[in-house]
């Protein structure tokens, strides 16, 4: 099951085991300079506003109802992030995970499917996996989510299928089999403290909104620890997320979006950090060929003769701050009244 | 019954172990408090504090803040103003749960429809 709590997506499969519980956030961040440099991790900006699609049904598209889920708002050419907590319970209930953009994987550039794959690998692992910048198109390196306009060509889903159908984000949560979540437990006889957050399967599908491929970022997509046959994939739960422009998510939420966040260059002259994250030992996955060989947005731009990037000139970035897998807290946010975790 | 400064304290303290950021000086300069006053928290010798410190005491240390908020003996101000609105309502709601199984009542929670996509 799928509860909506604070602006998170909160999957439960207490028929599996009462520590089956994992967190999914839209993290609201800076898009980084589309310019082919690896830039380390951004800042969250706080957590995207999430609102029930069906309590707005009457001022919906019929196609929008019918996918059901969530609405998000994103402002043309914002960028996201996608925090994963699966932390409860201990040892942490693992998951895995599969994403997508208009129904595009965003691991493998291959079309949506309801099951898992390991050859190639569709899906990340929770705990081990804290977020999801954007499509994993090398080892070690993403290509940045992008809100962009369905219908002009930018997005995943247009560049991969020729078509604008889908949009959105999709989310899928599997949990790990009761026994063997038992076994791990066993296992991990030696008590101590560990922070991780738990998963189900949920998607964020676009209506006039979808995601593309922005600037590369240093982040590594964790091949899984675990193997495939420890998911329990009859019990997954799905959602899909719309992601509305700033006009219509006020037209029919009755509310007005977040602001517009910082430029890069703003908020690094400002002297404000970015972060780079250190997994340990976890390996990481290849990359897709298919992702990789995808246009940037500010590839396309040029190619079109538009400037759908305002604001994306190359910027230094001097003040990055390190997480490890094995710190408790994970903290990857700054705001104007705390300081940020050194 | 074990005191909210106790369970904040042991908490505290286990993150200590791993992380030398969780000293009684960081953790309550990060959640804007004076240390000696989370030092009196954690003992026992104040009430517990404000609604919006106990919500960033329970974030900075990962627990939940409703579940910090009841040992501090409080409800959150969002949860009166929805039994507020509709008091008659919830308060039924909530004695007629009061003591079904957990997983009673996660089946009358309400649920994110998956559709056809």
């Amino acid at each position: 099951m799928i509860t909506l709590e604070d602006d998170r997506l909160v999957f439960r499969f207490p028929e599996v085991h009462e520590n089956a519980r994992c967190v999914i956030e839209f993290q609201r961040t800076l898009r980084i300079p589309d310019d082919d440099t690896d830039y380390p991790l951004p800042p969250g900006l706080g957590p995207l506003p999430l609102r029930q699609l069906d309590d707005y049904a009457r001022r919906l598209p019929e196609n929008w109802q019918r996918r059901g889920g969530v609405i998000a708002p994103m402002h043309q050419a914002e960028a996201m992030w996608i925090e994963f907590e699966a932390n409860s319970g201990f040892p942490s209930y693992p998951f895995a995970v599969k994403i997508a953009s208009g129904k595009v994987c965003a691991i493998t550039g291959d079309t949506w499917v309801n099951h898992l794959n390991d050859d190639p690998q569709d899906y990340v692992t929770l705990p081990e996996q804290p977020w999801l910048d954007g499509y994993c198109v090398e080892k070690g390196v993403i290509r940045q989510f992008v809100a962009m306009r369905l219908g002009k060509g930018y997005t995943v889903e247009e560049q991969l299928t020729g078509a604008a159908r889908h949009g959105g984000i999709q989310i899928a949560v599997y949990p790990m089999k009761r026994e063997r979540y038992r076994e791990l437990a066993a296992r991990e006889t030696r008590v101590r403290y560990a922070k991780m957050p738990p998963g189900v399967v949920a998607c964020m599908a676009p209506c006039e909104m979808g995601l593309a491929p922005g600037g590369r970022m240093r982040q590594e997509v964790y091949d899984d620890p675990y193997g495939l046959g420890v998911w329990d994939q009859r019990r997954s739960s799905r959602c899909f997320v719309t992601i509305a422009n700033s006009t219509q998510w006020m037209a029919i939420t009755g509310e007005r979006p977040p602001t517009v966040p910082p430029t890069a260059r703003r908020y690094t002259d400002a002297g404000l950090p970015w972060f780079e994250w250190y997994g340990g030992d976890a390996a990481a996955v290849a990359g897709s060929k298919k992702l990789k060989s995808l246009a940037s947005v500010a590839r396309m731009g040029e190619s079109e003769d538009e400037t759908p990037l305002p604001e994306n000139e190359t910027i230094e970035v001097n003040r990055v701050i390190g997480l490890r897998s094995s710190d408790s807290t994970r903290v990857r946010e700054f705001s104007t009244d705390e300081p940020t975790h050194a | 019954m074990t005191h909210f400064g106790a369970v904040v304290r042991n908490r505290r303290e286990r993150m200590h172990l791993e992380d030398r950021r969780f000293s009684l000086r960081q953790v309550a300069q990060r959640v804007g408090i004076e240390p000696a006053y989370l030092s009196k928290i954690e003992r026992g010798d104040v009430a517990p504090p404000s609604e919006a410190t106990t919500i960033r005491l329970a974030r900075e240390l990962g627990e939940d803040p409703d579940v910090f908020l009841a040992m501090a003996g409080k409800v959150s101000s969002d949860l009166q103003e929805i039994v507020r609105k509709r008091p008659r309502l919830f308060a039924d709601l909530i004695r007629q749960l009061k003591a079904a199984p957990d997983d009673a009542i996660l089946r009358v929670v309400r649920e994110v429809r998956d559709g056809d996509w």
